[in-house]
């Protein structure tokens, strides 16, 4: 059950960010970027396996965690969520020069050569 | 405060020296890593001082240039006997549980490749960069680029292969965006967000095939699709999910159809930013290619049948697709650079074009593998050889042309053909280099690009392929059509309206310098010809990769993975149970280890599986936890 709900979570996810990321206003494609990013993320914590308990050393009955959860993931997630943080902020901060040079931020508008 | 700046100074000179000397005496596979870190992080502490900086950044570059060129001694020097692969395993935790570095032949080429068109690069970018710019940031964003650079090249792990791509990214995005003009940002923005949702597909293949073969050591990976039966793996996924993985290295490659960022982010760039990012970090998508899809994706036995593809290895899928993202590259680009009137616009076009030549060979590697007569065993060998040379041609040769492009743009304030022409009056140097250059993208001996050209038509030759051969010649023909009209237009004739004065000296020694290395290394082409061969061999030989990498065997009998095993490490043993569903089937395997064992330093084989390789020597002097 859990594993069609996320199938289901996943797909939406990555759906709505191709979406976002053809849009023409260029903050919605940052914002299209940062939910493919994150969907990205949750694809790969689902690729542990998702039964089996906190891989948490003084989780379980006997100072450690009966049938934990794969935890590599986890750590890879959290380098990704990092790495994924700092491109969406540079991202961000890029929308805003492009704002301030071009005066807008509909991709139509910026595409013409010379502009 | 004078004296405190005094203090300072010595104190980054210092930290910078012992850096450098620490890492060579440490470890060498991964001292151009830490050479190019130490460098970037005394450059950004160097910020203040913005002359300091400089020196330092010229100094760290020429130390990354020696750790690379101890490496190269150590893997490929001797080149008679049999070269050597040296590991590193991060923190001392044996593949495949830690992070292992890999130096090869394959590596070393590369290495040896980015640092002939880095350290030019870094000392034309202190001579052509304006000073506030240089104070600014672009030193340390430099050398981060190379530590990414020099990470893809030495990994041995694919998640790290992806943070090191990261690192290498975030560095060239503010250099893309570096001049900050509307120009630049626009192009930038493109150039980020392509690569972010590059990021994002390469996140999704990797976990694919993690969850597949349960490991994300490469040679690990290579041993379990060798031989799935033994490690409960099935390899069937693994091709779609490396086609996944592969639109992001042709993304990063820049070859059709993923080559539509390449001209704006070309042009955008400063110059000496522009010849790294075509010469060397296009490179890394390439290197990427041979090393996985070569090395370990090819082990897998899959039974590939498509709609005119037929084979029982990955590769009898991707020899048709490389053909065809070449040819496309090679006749769009060559036609793209006919048709451009600005410098490094045709540059940025050709080097689409160039890429298609480097992927040609790789094609008719990955389709056919007959032995054939001379130095090499088979056209696949000669095929990776052939890409590889070319890539060492390329990078030096288009480095030099948008070095030139930019010491143009010093002497004129314009890359307009339209406005240039006759600088061979004005600016001889110059002009010989821009030559010399030319005539290596074209082929003409004795400059090292006709070898490679040499090798890329020898390649289709042997391969059978008049297709091939066909779409080279066509190719070839298209770069002598360009180039010959940038000789005309721009150095040939009547001098033009923008023409008139010298180009700064510094800088066209620079250029000069790199040229004269595109003749050195075709007329001393043996070693060099040698250490491709050597290289070739090591991207084939994953016997030799996967003992060098020597990933533990802990398992006998199916799907545990080293996140369960370090668990166990780190817990002192118990119970513990894994549930992997992976795409076909369901996995379950169960661990029972004694904490006592663990501890001991006998680790999880204790009663875990039938291990019939298993070294109990090795076990014993290796520490697992001590709590």
């Amino acid at each position: 059950m859990t594993q069609i709900l996320l199938a289901t979570v996943l797909g939406t996810l990555f759906a709505l960010g191709t979406f976002l990321v053809l849009r023409r206003d260029v903050v919605r494609v940052v914002w299209g970027i940062a939910i493919i990013g994150q969907s990205a993320n949750l694809y790969l914590v689902t690729m542990g396996g998702l039964s089996g308990g906190a891989p948490i050393a003084s989780h379980g009955a006997h100072g450690f965690a009966e049938q934990p959860t794969d935890p590599l993931v986890q750590a890879l997630v959290l380098t990704a969520i990092v790495i994924g943080f700092g491109t969406t902020a540079f991202a961000l901060v890029l929308t805003y020069r492009v704002y301030e040079e071009h005066g807008t931020i509909d991709t139509y508008k910026l595409g013409g050569e010379g502009s | 405060m004078r004296f405190l700046r005094v203090l300072a100074m010595a104190a980054l000179v210092a930290g910078l020296v012992v850096a450098v000397a620490g890492s060579l005496a440490y470890s060498l596979v991964i001292a151009p890593l830490l050479v190019a870190l130490a460098t970037a992080v005394v450059t950004l502490l160097a910020r203040p001082w913005p002359r300091l900086g400089r020196a330092l950044s010229v100094l760290g570059a020429g130390g990354y240039a020696i750790a690379v060129a101890a490496l190269v001694e150590a893997v490929l020097l001797p080149l008679s006997s049999d070269p050597a692969v040296l590991t590193y395993q991060v923190s001392d935790w044996n593949a495949p549980f830690g992070i292992t570095a890999v130096a090869d032949p394959l590596s070393a080429f590369m290495l040896a490749l980015a640092a002939v068109v880095v350290v030019p690069a870094l000392v034309f970018s202190v001579l052509y960069v304006d000073e506030h710019g240089q104070a600014l940031s672009y030193h340390p964003l430099f050398h981060f680029m190379l530590v990414g650079v020099s990470g893809s090249f030495l990994t041995g792990d694919l998640f790290n292969l992806f943070v090191w791509f990261e690192v290498m990214l975030m560095s060239s995005y503010v250099l893309v965006v570096f001049y900050s003009g509307p120009q630049h940002t626009r192009a930038a923005l493109q150039y980020v967000v392509l690569n972010l949702v590059g990021s994002g597909v390469m996140l999704v293949a990797i976990g694919g095939l993690y969850s597949t073969t349960g490991t994300l050591n490469m040679a690990d990976m290579a041993r379990r699709l060798a031989d799935p039966g033994a490690f409960g793996v099935d390899p069937a996924p693994v091709l779609g999910l490396s086609a996944v993985l592969f639109a992001v290295f042709a993304l990063k490659a820049g070859v059709v159809p993923f080559q539509f960022w390449v001209p704006a982010a070309y042009r955008a760039a400063p110059a000496p930013v522009a010849a790294v990012l075509a010469g060397v970090v296009k490179k890394v998508g390439i290197y990427a290619v041979i090393r996985l899809y070569f090395t370990v994706f090819a082990a897998a036995t899959i039974d590939v049948s498509l709609p005119g593809i037929a084979g029982d290895s990955v590769l009898a899928f991707y020899g048709p697709v490389l053909f065809a993202m070449a040819a496309g590259s090679i006749l769009l680009g060559g036609v793209g650079a006919v048709a451009r009137d600005d410098f490094e616009e045709m540059l940025a076009f050709s080097s689409i074009g160039q890429v298609g030549f480097i992927v040609l060979p790789l094609a008719m590697a990955a389709s056919v593998a007959v032995p054939v007569a001379g130095p090499f065993a088979s056209v696949r060998s000669l095929g990776i050889a052939a890409a590889l040379v070319y890539s060492l041609n390329h990078a030096v040769a288009k480095g030099t042309l948008f070095m030139a492009a930019g010491a143009t743009w010093s002497a004129t304030g314009t890359v307009d053909l339209d406005r240039l022409g006759g600088l061979s009056e004005s600016a001889p140097v110059l002009s010989g280099s821009v030559f010399v250059a030319g005539i290596a993208l074209v082929g003409v001996p004795p400059v090292v690009g006709f070898f490679g050209k040499f090798l890329v038509f020898d390649a289709a030759f042997r391969s059978g392929s008049w297709l091939a051969v066909a779409v080279a010649l066509g190719g070839a023909v298209l770069t002598i059509a360009y180039v010959t009209r940038l000789w005309n237009r721009g150095f040939w004739g009547d001098p033009g309206e923008a023409v008139g004065e010298v180009p700064p000296r510094g800088q066209v020694a620079v250029v000069g310098l790199l040229a004269a290395a595109l003749l050195a290394i075709g007329i001393g082409f043996d070693p060099v010809f040698r250490a491709a061969g050597a290289a070739a061999e090591a991207a084939l030989d994953r016997g030799e990769y996967i003992e060098a990498v020597e990933p533990r065997r802990y398992s006998g009998d199916g799907g545990e993975d080293h996140a369960t095993l370090l668990l166990v490490a780190a817990t002192g043993g118990g119970t513990a149970r894994r549930r992997v569903r992976a795409a076909l089937g369901r996995v379950r395997t169960t661990f029972d280890g004694a904490p006592s064992a663990v501890v001991g330093g006998s680790t999880y084989d204790t009663d875990g599986g039938s291990t019939p390789d298993h070294d109990e020597g090795s076990d014993a002097d290796r520490e697992v936890v001590d709590r």
